[in-house]
């Protein structure tokens, strides 16, 4: 940290208030220099906003921001050394794209603005497009430019505003990837702002989701992944079978016994929130087995099965009428057929724990719309 | 060119009120520029009359006895309205002899109007009016060229009573074709608040006082302007020479040159005047009576010299279908019962004798205004600026111009 | 959806359709064309045939091809045409400056003020050019409320300095003239620009202002240039009017501010000599058709930046 004086990325007591709601509650949060990090969310959440106040390009409420030591809170728009790529893009339609990547060098008086901006064209892989005007590239292409332009400036931030978003699937994919291989050869603190929580995860090395305005969870994909803090995060990353149980006693080396629906289950105690019998035990759906090889059991019935080429998703009906999700990967193991009776399992310690006093459909509605 | 106004619209008229928009509204012709342009460029001119001698012009078949019409351009805010809005004069003609006026304000300007109907005339069309008022100047030109019919006096009686200073005149000698509908003086009207309290009551003061300096204006009706000047220069009016008139243009270019005057105006003079924008300018009878109503200080001079009347006259154009019906249209403003109701609202001089003693009745006060009711004595230096050739007229008129607007 | 489209369009016999297609936008041109015929190019042939005539309007025009009829205009009048020309720029220049802050806010901060400032600007048409112009003879009269203030601020001794006023007295000035034709002229400038600044994306700006560019070098390098088109528009719906109207040096100016609309004026309906009026007449259309000629490939292929 001594040898780059910019330093991490603090938001310390951020918030915004408009006039008539609340787009961010108070947050604190540091970002590592260095790192990609993820702000993920659905939409309205207050990433964008969190974003834009990092940008200077909207006045906190409240609280302040840090680079390094600095103190950014009212450092004006043009005097922070912040970039962004736009959700649009937002390229001068007027400029050819090297004077669109230009751009910020020129303003900061830099005479070797032209040299570097064709560098920076060159990374991205559009040197020979630098005469066009923006509109004669496709939106990839002006994503590239966009990310130059940005780049180009060599930012302490570079912030990242759905830029992948108006994307067809596979160029962004490859995107995702090209990001991902930019940051860690500029080395330049990435924020990226998404609802996509595939491409969180993918990308970053640390997420922050965010939730009406408020900060859920902050963590590595895996963690939150994982051990995810609330249901929000749960249903929003990825699929959760969220099995309501009750825990009923200490079983030892670090288990506790616990009733679910009448089965009696094993969970690991350390994920446990302190002084909650209620409970959620929620399972992935690919850590769930057909047939009994974990240590924890239970019997349901099939009712739907569909077969992806690597792995075969089962929808199976416990006793009691809760439907799980169940992927079996193709590794040669037999399948079942719908409505067979069959043993579902896992081994203790695969599972979260989280407190039964929330929503335990939070995060799911919007993910349907979204995919809807 | 840019767009036009709308001149005739009523909103115009409303907003301005009587005071601008009256008789001579030069600036109003400006509108009619575009129409004017193009027909004025469409058609060769031909000369029908013989130099000064009239022939009278073509005529159509006279429809009056079948129908009842009449149509009639005039200058606005000329004839006399009642508080409904109402023409009383026309309704009593229509009233007595059946005959439905139609009455429109159309005649902003001579040139202009002279730009309108000149093709027509040339080309021997009805121009779609049967009777209008045109100033002096454009009446000897009309009959000239010959674009206007002798007038029947059978059909007007009253004729007669034509005042016997104007019944006889340079450019219609016996009145055949023409009939004065109003006259006025041009002379100076000053305003005290802006002059200091000066009195400007001679051309040489005009021209020369610096306590005025700048904020001078002439009228852009030559004949008015020029006229004044050759006869503040001792000049005869009716009998000048070219060589007079250069001398009165020289009087004038120089005036302008030590920037005495502001600039050369139709009556848009009047609101200036009023508020003092204009200290002091040429400016005519009718529009200062009326100016003198809410600013009875301003003041008006009839220059020792001598001065210029002029007078708008009735003219059938050739082709006009109801030239019978014109003519008792004539006839019944003839009327000096008739005429004093007119001269009431517009306070011009009323061409008509007798009129004086009927304006007693109507309004005492008006009646002893000199500017409406000039004595003998008045009207005896009064006079009329002579009538000019058709090469005489482009000449003075070029020349004239070329300092008004160079 | 878009498939549907096409399938329902292609049914129908395809074979007639091309002729059919072939005559309809040329028959939609047609009235257009022969408005323009009627109104626009016949009077232009009359008025160069015009100009080209000789003779008066009392023994009639002869067409007899006297193109010395153009020097000899040009020669007596070319301070009138240059007074037009530079009367006409600086209206066009000071209404920029007067429009372009408005036409911003109106565009991008206005909110739900934007109708209701857009109808300001369009309400004066409501009422007659000429009435507005008299109106600025009472505004700019001694005693007026503008002249007390650019007496008190001493702004007047700038002007007559500037020579644009005479003797402290704002009405009949070449201050008079160019206020005039600034203000009669300025909806037509506000309104392109208007237009203009109105589909200026705000994200444009956000994003210069993250590139390091200060409010100035966001409206120098991204809002200016993307406003060209409005400017380019507004600035020769101003100048072009402008340098032929006559109302404004007429009714506000003095004996030395006659533009050359005054003279044609003059030489057409009083003086009645059509040739030069007519000769006039093109004189300036060639000017303005040249000048805007110009500017507009410059403002159209450079960048202005």
């Amino acid at each position: 940290m001594a040898e780059n004086p910019s330093g991490d990325l603090r938001l310390v007591q951020l918030s915004k208030q408009f006039a008539d709601f609340t787009a961010c509650h108070p947050l604190d949060l540091t970002i590592p220099q260095g790192s990609f990090f993820a702000l993920l969310g659905p939409s309205g959440c207050g990433k964008t906003t969190t974003l834009r106040m990092i940008a200077g390009l909207e006045e906190p409420t409240g609280g302040s921001i840090f680079i390094g030591d600095t103190d950014i809170t009212h450092t004006k728009a043009y005097r922070r050394n912040v970039n962004t790529v736009f959700q649009s893009y937002a390229l001068f339609p007027h400029m050819t794209i090297i004077e669109n990547v230009a751009f910020g060098l020129k303003r900061r008086g830099d005479k070797e603005a032209m040299k570097k901006a064709q560098e920076a064209l060159d990374l991205v892989e559009l040197g020979h497009r630098a005469k066009q005007k923006p509109n004669q590239l496709s939106g990839g292409m002006q994503q590239r430019v966009a990310l130059a332009r940005a780049l180009v400036n060599r930012p302490d931030v570079l912030l990242l505003d759905e830029p992948l978003g108006a994307l067809d699937l596979k160029l962004r994919r490859q995107m995702q990837i090209e990001l991902k291989r930019i940051q860690l050869d500029v080395g330049i603190t990435f924020v990226h702002v998404t609802h996509d929580q595939e491409e969180a995860m993918t990308m970053a090395d640390e997420v922050a989701v965010m939730n009406a305005g408020r900060l859920e969870q902050v963590g590595t994909p895996t963690e939150l992944y994982d051990h995810p803090a609330s249901t929000f995060v749960a249903n929003f990353l990825g699929q959760s079978n969220l099995l309501t149980s009750r825990i009923v006693g200490d079983a030892g080396e670090g288990l506790l016994d616990v009733d679910c629906h009448g089965y009696p289950i094993r969970i690991a105690a350390a994920h446990v929130p302190a002084g909650v019998r209620d409970v959620f035990v929620g399972v992935r759906p690919e850590k769930l087995r057909i047939g009994h090889t974990g240590a924890n059991q239970l019997t349901g019935t099939i009712t739907d099965d569909s077969f992806t080429g690597v792995s075969t998703h089962y929808l199976v009906q416990l006793p009691w009428g809760f439907e799980v999700t169940v992927v079996q990967p193709n590794d040669g193991s037999p399948r079942a057929k719908v409505g067979e009776k069959v043993d579902i399992s896992w081994d203790p310690g695969s599972e979260f724990v989280l407190d039964a006093r929330q929503d335990e459909d939070a995060g799911l509605l919007d993910e349907e719309i979204r995919h809807g | 060119m840019s767009s036009n106004p709308d001149l005739n619209s009523l909103a115009f008229r409303a907003a301005l009120g009587r005071g601008l928009v009256s008789r001579r509204t030069a600036m109003l012709g400006m509108a009619g520029l575009g129409v004017a342009a193009l027909s004025a460029c469409g058609s060769a001119g031909r000369n029908q009359g013989s130099n000064g001698t009239a022939t009278g012009g073509a005529s159509a078949e006279d429809l009056s006895d079948s129908e009842k019409v009449v149509n009639w351009s005039n200058w606005p805010e000329y004839i006399d309205v009642d508080d409904d809005g109402n023409r009383p004069s026309i309704d009593a003609f229509a009233a007595a002899t059946g005959i439905a006026v139609n009455y429109t304000e159309d005649y902003n300007d001579n040139d202009e109007f002279y730009a309108k109907v000149r093709p027509l005339l040339e080309a021997g069309q009805d121009t779609g009016r049967d009777v209008w008022c045109s100033t002096d100047w454009m009446v000897a030109r009309l009959i000239r060229q010959g674009f206007v019919q002798e007038l029947d006096y059978d059909n007007i009686p009253n004729g007669s009573n034509v005042v016997d200073s104007l019944s006889d005149v340079e450019f219609d000698p016996g009145r055949k074709f023409s009939l004065p509908w109003q006259s006025g003086f041009a002379g100076i009207a000053w305003n005290p608040a802006s002059t200091g309290g000066k009195r400007i009551e001679s051309i040489d003061q005009l021209l020369n006082d610096p306590a005025i300096k700048g904020r001078v204006t002439l009228l852009t009706e030559m004949r008015d302007t020029v006229g004044l000047i050759l006869l503040e220069l001792g000049k005869d009016i009716t009998s000048f020479t070219a060589e007079d008139f250069d001398e009165a243009l020289a009087v004038i270019q120089d005036a302008k040159d030590r920037g005495q005057l502001q600039g050369f105006t139709g009556n848009e003079y009047t609101q200036p005047l009023a508020s003092g924008d204009i200290a002091a300018c040429i400016a005519w009878t009718g529009d200062v009576v009326q100016l003198q109503f809410d600013n009875p200080d301003l003041g008006y001079a009839l220059p020792p010299k001598g001065f210029t009347i002029w007078s708008d006259n009735f003219v059938i154009p050739n082709m006009a279908k109801h030239k019978k019906n014109a003519e008792l249209l004539i006839n019944h403003y003839y009327d000096p019962e008739v005429m004093a109701e007119v001269a009431a609202w517009v306070n011009y001089i009323p061409p008509v004798q007798g009129t004086t003693e009927a304006l007693v009745a109507l309004d005492p006060e008006l009646a002893e205004n000199e500017l409406i009711v000039p004595t003998d004595e008045v009207l005896s230096r009064a006079q009329v600026f002579r009538g000019l050739t058709d090469a005489e007229e482009s000449d003075f008129t070029a020349r004239f111009q070329s300092i008004v607007v160079g | 959806m878009a498939n549907m489209a096409v399938a329902v369009g292609g049914t129908p016999a395809p074979a007639a359709r091309p002729t059919r297609r072939n005559w309809v936008p040329y028959a939609l041109l047609l009235p257009g064309l022969l408005w323009l015929a009627v109104f626009y190019a016949a009077p232009m042939f009359t008025l160069g045939s015009q100009s080209l005539q000789e003779g008066n309007v009392y023994d009639g025009y002869v067409l007899t091809g006297n193109v010395g009829i153009y020097p000899e205009a040009l020669s007596e009048y070319w301070p009138h045409l240059l007074r037009s020309l530079g009367y006409a720029a600086s209206a066009t220049i000071a209404g920029l400056v007067l429009a372009y802050p408005l036409a911003y806010y109106m565009a991008q901060k206005a909110g739900r003020w934007k109708n209701i400032m857009l109808i300001l600007v369009i309400a004066p048409f409501f009422t007659s050019f000429l009435i507005r112009t008299l109106a600025w003879r009472i505004i700019l009269s001694d005693g007026g409320v503008v002249s007390d203030i650019v007496h008190t601020t001493g702004l007047i001794n700038l002007l007559d300095i500037m020579g644009l006023t005479q003797g402290g007295t704002l009405l009949n000035s070449k201050f008079a003239v160019m206020a005039g034709l600034t203000y009669n002229f300025l909806p037509f400038m506000i309104l392109p620009l208007y237009a203009a600044l109105e589909r200026l994306d705000p994200r444009l700006m956000e994003a210069a202002r993250d590139l390091y560019a200060s409010g100035w070098e966001t409206f120098r390098h991204v809002i200016f240039p993307l406003s060209l088109p409005g400017v380019v528009a507004g600035t020769l719906l101003t100048f072009i009017p402008a340098t032929g109207d006559y109302i404004n040096s007429r009714l506000l100016g003095n004996t030395q501010t006659v533009m050359i609309g005054q003279v044609i004026d003059s030489l057409f309906l009083r003086v009645l000599d059509f040739p030069k009026a007519a000769a006039l007449s093109f004189i300036l259309l060639v000017m303005i058709v040249t000048l805007v000629g110009i500017y507009v490939r410059r403002a159209g292929t450079e960048e202005l930046v």
